[in-house]
Parts: C-alpha cells; sequence; structure tokens
C-alpha cells in the first residue's frame, strides 16, 4: 500500500505512474498562500459574479453561482492547491493510500473538525456524502454521479477513516473525489431533509471558513467567519455576493469601487475596459469550458455520419472563434478533444483529417474546399439543397445564443436553410432534456480536465452531457479501459485513440474553449485565478490590503 | 353609494378569478416545466423518472382542475403558496419587494404629477410660443423612448460623467428614508418620464379647451387675475380627466417596471415576477399576477370613487336609482 502525503501528488505523477507505483513523500507546509506580504486581518470582500444562486445544493447543482457561494463553507476530502491546478493538498483528509491493486482508496480524516451547527465530523458523513453523490436519494438529482461512478462501496472503518473501493483502478480518482462541488455535508442535517425531497437547497452547513449570515433573494448573499474552521480562521471577516446580472453594470460597480471583485466575466469589451482602470487586476485564463455543435442523431438526416460531417466541414473555425469569442470568452482552441496544453492533445495532423477542423487557427484549412466537400457529401446523403434545419438556442448566455446565430449563417454557405430557435431557459431544457430539437450549440464547463472528467462527463454516452441522444458502446468501453489503465504511456495511446474514435462519429462537433475573465481590485490578495472557474474559490487565505 | 362599492368589489372579484384562471393556464402552456428547472437545468440530461419523481413531489403530476383547485383554496385563505425558487412563502417574497416597487411608482408620479401638470397648464396658457413648441418636442420623445431606454441611458451617463453604479443594497425607506429616495430617485425618473409626458399632454389639451370656454372669458371680463382664472377656474375644472389618468398610470405603472427594474436592479416586484417566470415557479407567478390585478382593480374603483368627491354630478349618476 502506497501513502500519499501533502504536496505530493500532481497531475505529472498521475500520467508518470500507476496508481501502486507512486513514492511516498513528506508533506510541505503551508503552501505558497500568502506569500510575498504579511496578510492583513479583518475587512468584507465585496463581490459580485452575476446573479442569484438558484440554490446551496452543491451537489445537485452545476453553476457557479452556487457554487461561489457556497465553496467558502464547504471543505472537500482533498482540495486543489490554490497555486498550482494540477496538484492537491490536505482538505478534510490529512492523507490518504491506494492498494497495490489500486483497487482501494483509504482517507484518513483530520481530528476534531467542526461543522457549522457544532456537530463534528466523522467519517460516517463522508460516506454520506459520497453515496449521495453516485447514488443520489429518490428526490435528489446529481449531475456529478458519473464522476464517482467507479466506486462499487463506501465504507467507515472507523470514525476517521473512510475506505472507498473502485469496480477498477483508477488514476484520476482522487481528483474527482476533489471536484470542488464534492463537498461533505452532515448527515444528520441532509438526510431528513432529502428525505423530505428538499435537499440542502436553502441552507448550507459545512466545514468551511465562513458560514451563511444572510441570503435576501435579489440583494446579498453573506458569509461570515466561522472561527472554529479546521485549517485556521479566515483573514476576512465578512464575503459579500450582490446579484448584480449585467456585465457592464458588475464592471460599473468595480470602476466606483463599490465591489471589490468579479470572478466571472465572460464579455471581452467589458474586461477590455476594467483592464485600462488603474487600481484594478483584471485578467482571462482558458478553462475546461468547450462550445460543442450536438446533432440530434435521432433526427433524420443527422443519423447520417456524412450529413454530420458536413455540418462539421461548412464551419469556419476561426471565423467563430473571432465572432463569438469576444462576445462569449470562446478564444481559445485547442487539438483534440482535450483542453489546450493537454498532455493528450493530438498532434495538428491527426486533428486535421476530421472534416472542418482544419480551419482551426494555424491549421491552413481550406474553408472554400471544406465548404465544397460538404455539399457533395449533403448531396451523397441525398439531402437536398435548402434542407431546413433548425439550432436550438438558449437565448440568455451568449455562448449559446451568439454560437447558434454565427454558426447558422456559415452554414448557409453549403446550402442548408438553418434557423435558430432562441428561448428562454426553461423552455430551452425542456426541450433539450426531451430530445425535441434538431441541433443544439452548447456551452460545457467542466472541472478539472483530467481525461476522466472531460470524456467521462462530455464524451461518453453515459456521462450527462449526451444531449444528441447518440449510443456507441466501443466508446464508452474505450473510456473505461483507459479510465483503468496503470501503465501511463499506454493510457496516453489510449486517451488518444478515443479522441480519435469520437472525432471520427461527428456526434459532437467542437468548436472552441471558453476562457473566463476575472477582475478585482488590487486590494484584494491571496487569490490565484486557476485555469479552472471552480478551483480556488474557497477564500479562506484570500485578504485586503486596505 | 355602498351598495355601488359592494357592485364595484364583486366585479372585481369576477375579474380577479378571470386573471387568476388565465394565469394558472399560461404558465401550464408556455414550454418548460417546474421540475426541469428544480432538477438544475444545465446541468446535464436528467432522466424521466427522476423529473417524474419531482413533478410527483409538486403535485404537477395531478388534473390541472385538481392543481388549480387546491391552489385557488390557498388563495381564498391568503395563502399564495410556496415559491419553488426561493423556498420562502411567496406572501412574504411580495412583502419585501413590494415597498420598493410601491416607492417607485409614487415617485414616478410624483415627479409627473409635479412637472407635468404645471408643465400642460403653462403651455396652454402659452400656446404656440416657444416655449411651448419645446415642451411638444419634449412630451414626443418621453412617449415615444421605452423607460427602460431612458434607464439605460442614464446609467451610461451616469457611470461615464460621474462614476455612479446602482447601489450595492437598496435601503429600504423605513429604515432611512434620505437614502431611500435618493437611491430609487433615478429609476423613478427614467419610468416617470412616460407619464410626465402624457400628464403633460393631456393638461394642455384639456386646458387649451377649457381656457376657451365662455365662463373664462367671464372671469376674465370680471377683472380677476390670470393665475386666479387659469388655476382656479381653469385648471380645476380640467382636473377630472387628468386625475382619471394619473389614477390608470398609477395602477398600470406596477405592472411596467418590469424591465427598469431590471435596468437598475432593484429588487422590486417586476424582477420577482421575470425571475418567477423564467423559473416556472408556478406559485410565485400566478401569486404575484393576482396582486398586480388586484391593485389595478382596486385602484380602478378608487379613482371611480374619487370622481364622485371631485364631481358632484358624477356622485349623483352613481346613486343606485
Amino acid at each position: 500500500m502506497k501513502q500519499f502525503l501533502w504536496g505530493t501528488l500532481n497531475r505529472r505523477d498521475v500520467i508518470k505512474s500507476g496508481a501502486g507505483a507512486l513514492a511516498a513523500t513528506v508533506a510541505v507546509p503551508g503552501i505558497g498562500w500568502g506569500q510575498g506580504q504579511t496578510p492583513k486581518r479583518g475587512g468584507i470582500l465585496r463581490t459580485s459574479n452575476g446573479g442569484d444562486p438558484p440554490d446551496f445544493d452543491l451537489h445537485q447543482s452545476a453553476t457557479y453561482l452556487t457554487q461561489f457561494v457556497c465553496s467558502p463553507c464547504y471543505s472537500t476530502l482533498l482540495r486543489i492547491d490554490p497555486n498550482d491546478v494540477n496538484k492537491l493538498v490536505p482538505d478534510l483528509a490529512e492523507k490518504y493510500d491506494v492498494s497495490a491493486d489500486g483497487i482501494t482508496v483509504t482517507f484518513h480524516l483530520r481530528a476534531n473538525v467542526p461543522f457549522h451547527n457544532g456537530s463534528m465530523l466523522t467519517a460516517d458523513d463522508v460516506v454520506f456524502s459520497l453515496d449521495r453523490i453516485r447514488k443520489p436519494p429518490t428526490g435528489i438529482v446529481s449531475p456529478r454521479r458519473g464522476l464517482l461512478g467507479n466506486i462499487k462501496t463506501v465504507v467507515a472503518k472507523d470514525a476517521r477513516t473512510v475506505v472507498v473501493t473502485l469496480n477498477q483502478p483508477q488514476l484520476d480518482f482522487p481528483f474527482l473525489v476533489s471536484n470542488p462541488f464534492n463537498v461533505i455535508m452532515p448527515r444528520a442535517v441532509a438526510e431528513p431533509l432529502d428525505a423530505k425531497g428538499q435537499g440542502m437547497k436553502r441552507q448550507i452547513v459545512g466545514t468551511g471558513a465562513f458560514k451563511l449570515s444572510q441570503a435576501v433573494d435579489g440583494q446579498i448573499y453573506e458569509l461570515e467567519r466561522f472561527d472554529k474552521y479546521f485549517g485556521g480562521p479566515a483573514y476576512l471577516d465578512k464575503i459579500q455576493f450582490f446579484p448584480i446580472k449585467g456585465e457592464v453594470e458588475r464592471s460599473a460597480a468595480l470602476q466606483g469601487k463599490r465591489i471589490d471583485a468579479s470572478f466571472f466575466i465572460a464579455n471581452e469589451s467589458v474586461l477590455a475596459t476594467l483592464r485600462k482602470v488603474p487600481g484594478v487586476t483584471s485578467l482571462r485564463r482558458p478553462t475546461p469550458t468547450f462550445i460543442n455543435l450536438i446533432p440530434n442523431v435521432n433526427f433524420k438526416p443527422l443519423d447520417d455520419v456524412r450529413v454530420r460531417e458536413a455540418i462539421s466541414l461548412g464551419i469556419d473555425r476561426t471565423a467563430f472563434i473571432k465572432t463569438v469569442g469576444p462576445l462569449a470568452g470562446a478564444f481559445y482552441h485547442s487539438l483534440g478533444l482535450m483542453p489546450l496544453d493537454s498532455p493528450y492533445s493530438l498532434t495538428a495532423d491527426q486533428v486535421k483529417q476530421f472534416g472542418g477542423y482544419d480551419t482551426l487557427p494555424e491549421l491552413g484549412g481550406s474553408v472554400e474546399a471544406n465548404r465544397k466537400r460538404a455539399m457533395e457529401l449533403l448531396e451523397q446523403a441525398g439531402v437536398p439543397k435548402g434542407f431546413k434545419l433548425v439550432i436550438l438556442a438558449r437565448a440568455d448566455i451568449p455562448a449559446f445564443r451568439d454560437s447558434s446565430i454565427n454558426i447558422s449563417s456559415q452554414l448557409k454557405n453549403i446550402g442548408l436553410d438553418v434557423t435558430v430557435d432562441s428561448r428562454d431557459a426553461g423552455a430551452f431544457y425542456a426541450a433539450e432534456n426531451k430530445g425535441d430539437f434538431q441541433m443544439v450549440a452548447h456551452s460545457v464547463a467542466l472541472s478539472g480536465s483530467l481525461p476522466d472528467q472531460i470524456l467521462g462527463e462530455g464524451y461518453t454516452s453515459y456521462g450527462g452531457r449526451n444531449y444528441g441522444g447518440w449510443k456507441d458502446d466501443s466508446i464508452d468501453d474505450l473510456f473505461r479501459k483507459q479510465s483503468a489503465e496503470p501503465d501511463a504511456a499506454k493510457r496516453t495511446e489510449m486517451i488518444k485513440e478515443f479522441q480519435l474514435k469520437f472525432l471520427k462519429t461527428y456526434f459532437q462537433i467542437n468548436l472552441a474553449w471558453v476562457g473566463y475573465g476575472a477582475s478585482h481590485l488590487n486590494t484584494v490578495k491571496g487569490w490565484n485565478a486557476l485555469p479552472d472557474l471552480y478551483a480556488n474559490m474557497q477564500m479562506d487565505k484570500v485578504w485586503l490590503d486596505s | 353609494m355602498f351598495e355601488y362599492v359592494i357592485q364595484r368589489l364583486a366585479t372585481g372579484f369576477v375579474t380577479l378569478f378571470g386573471v387568476a384562471v388565465i394565469v394558472f393556464l399560461v404558465m401550464r402552456v408556455i414550454p418548460g416545466d417546474a421540475a426541469v428547472m428544480l432538477t438544475g437545468a444545465g446541468n446535464g440530461v436528467v432522466s424521466e423518472s427522476e423529473l417524474e419523481q419531482v413533478r410527483r413531489n409538486l403535485g404537477l403530476d395531478q388534473p390541472l382542475l385538481v392543481q388549480f383547485a387546491d391552489w385557488a383554496g390557498k388563495v381564498a385563505v391568503l395563502d399564495l403558496g410556496t415559491s419553488l425558487r426561493t423556498g420562502n412563502p411567496v406572501i412574504e417574497d411580495i412583502a419585501r419587494r413590494f415597498p420598493y416597487t410601491l416607492q417607485i411608482v409614487v415617485m414616478a408620479m410624483l415627479i409627473a404629477v409635479f412637472l407635468g401638470v404645471p408643465a400642460g397648464v403653462l403651455s396652454a396658457r402659452y400656446a404656440g410660443a416657444w416655449g411651448d413648441r419645446v415642451l411638444q418636442a419634449v412630451t414626443v420623445i418621453g412617449l415615444a423612448a421605452p423607460s427602460f431606454w431612458i434607464g439605460l441611458l442614464i446609467i451610461l451617463g451616469l457611470v461615464t460623467f460621474f462614476q455612479w453604479s446602482a447601489p450595492l443594497f437598496w435601503e429600504p425607506f423605513w429604515v432611512s428614508p434620505l437614502k431611500s429616495i435618493s437611491q430609487l430617485f433615478w429609476p423613478a425618473l427614467a419610468v416617470g418620464m412616460r407619464q410626465l409626458a402624457l400628464i403633460a399632454r393631456m393638461t394642455r389639451s384639456i386646458m387649451n379647451e377649457v381656457l376657451g370656454e365662455d365662463y373664462i372669458r367671464t372671469a376674465r371680463a370680471k377683472g380677476l387675475s390670470e393665475r386666479r382664472v387659469v388655476f382656479h377656474h381653469g385648471l380645476r375644472n380640467a382636473l377630472l380627466p387628468i386625475v382619471t389618468l394619473i389614477g390608470f398610470e398609477f395602477a398600470a405603472l406596477f405592472g411596467g417596471l418590469i424591465i427598469t427594474e431590471a435596468v437598475f436592479s432593484v429588487p422590486g416586484l417586476g424582477q420577482y415576477v421575470v425571475a418567477s417566470i423564467l423559473n416556472r415557479d408556478y406559485p410565485a407567478a400566478q401569486g404575484i399576477v393576482l396582486i398586480l390585478a388586484s391593485i389595478v382593480v382596486l385602484g380602478n374603483l378608487a379613482i371611480d370613487l374619487l370622481y364622485g368627491f371631485l364631481d358632484p354630478r358624477a356622485r349623483v349618476s352613481q346613486a343606485p336609482a
């Protein structure tokens, strides 16, 4: 059995080694946080990131609006290093062991960790929380159950030891269990509420550095410091979240120093304005969020791979990125299905063999030639010129709406008469969920950039993002195999094979990757923008230099 | 008079029942349902069995008639239900937001009345003069420009020139009246521009007519001062239609603040309506529409009663035969 202490496990280790082959190393205390200046205690961090959080149940949520408010209040077993998204550091578990066969993972919990309601954390709360995510009780919906789908059993060995048995070895498991949404909740509070079908939607009881002090819909969400936090009291007295929806209005509030930070800004013109403001730091970083065009394969003629390939051929991706990029932050592209700079990326030559992907920036493809080929494919498939197709779009989000408008316009160049059916969120999701659409342009924001996170959720038939209703057992099997492969080199090859296999199906047509912006006054210290929207939002080491 | 009030209240009740039926049906007819939104729309594909379970929990699997009867029964005892989105009783949510909307409406109407009526009177008195022409032009703009557009211009102007931005926390009037008034002044101005234009034009038009009447000429011939002629004899006789207009606009404004509240991020009823509808929060959307309809019905009744107070002839005609 190999033991993992802190400052040790990073993604490179994971890539280079098998689950049973990691050498134990010694903890590195006080990693990186608050380096340079001496942190000051006190103050209220005023922030606005968009609208009201729909609810507070992180296990049931997938929106940053909920996660940004709840993250400072909860803890996970392990957490992403605030200085390096590729590393894990302790949170509730001070160490963990993986058995030689990679099947059993044992988490050793810290002692004396109090919840906000005064009760103490036990291994049973961890068992409850992990089970709640992977096997949600009736009435509870868990969008990340697939992430923990490889868990066979979770057992409390004693009050401070949790033993997780996996169905098959999974190198990415420590990162999956550390997903910022996979927080630990107290069984005694959550279980009775789950039984009533309410869940933890209206309350927050965690072990994090802050606790909820007030929540006024449309006005303010306020957290105050939890002095018994196991990691030591946070620097800030309070964090206030104001639901200012418009990015222009948030920018104005920041310029007027009415708020200290906005950790979510997509529109480039807003960010560009803020970059010119003295005393304000503004940035944009790539995040594991992609925009895909998803054909519904249950709708003829989209069940024909030639038609799907023709659609992909018809899209000039460079033009897409130039147009939609500034509106939705979709400035980035990658080679394959993994995020940019991934060690699992394909080569340019590999990507260029798939219809339309050679129009990605700097790949030198010919848009005209692609569109000519697209029209040939459509003709072969018996699709007449002027064939009508509709893209379902969510009207209130640029990544959905503006992507759809751009694609509909581009596809007219291959003789398709494509229109956009723009709907409000309720109508959009109702139609999408039922599969009542022809095509949809979808932005998918994932937490983490590991293969099991990106491919597992985004590109398996059962992963939760299969809006197009496709089914291909060979793809799902290949995913499972790479997930269990202990040999890093072999696994890398399998991941590349998976991507090549999936791209060939055109079940999803990748258009761009999104990078989100953030902006804060220079008085806000101790926060690093990681290339992951959801990571490092605990705020326990953030302080105000004012 | 008592019978008249009872009769009007009964008519109002029928109207409200009709509104209740319509809003109930409309919320069910629009695509999307509460279960989809509650299960975290956008979180990925949710299975139909999970959705069915949520629908069962909410009682949405019952026939529409049963659902309506259940809701209407609760409304009859002033229970508007619990918001699916906020988890609070709808009546509490509304009570917390109502003061902001009421304050904007009152301030907008005060701006409109105190600027619109004198402007209209002066415009009529000096019809054809440059001041009158300027007012005509300005009021046309006020009528044509939507309030949310004026609101956006106000915000952009204030942000650009004064680095002003909408407050983070809107102070309730009873906590800090002056601060509250200063915070809500700009939304009220944006909303009140249309009413100001409408009232000014209506006042000018009626005053023009009244100032040409014989009794005005007689008043002038008697040697009364021009101020007394215009304001005492002229305006008083022109007041009835203006009051009617003010009353109607006051009631209508409650339902017309939706976009302006969104533009200024005021946590009033307008934003609540939008959020409720977008989230398919049936109890909240139905409750708020019913409340707004009640305000219009009661507002109209109040205007009719005010008619009688202002014009004895109306009082006689309203009395039962």
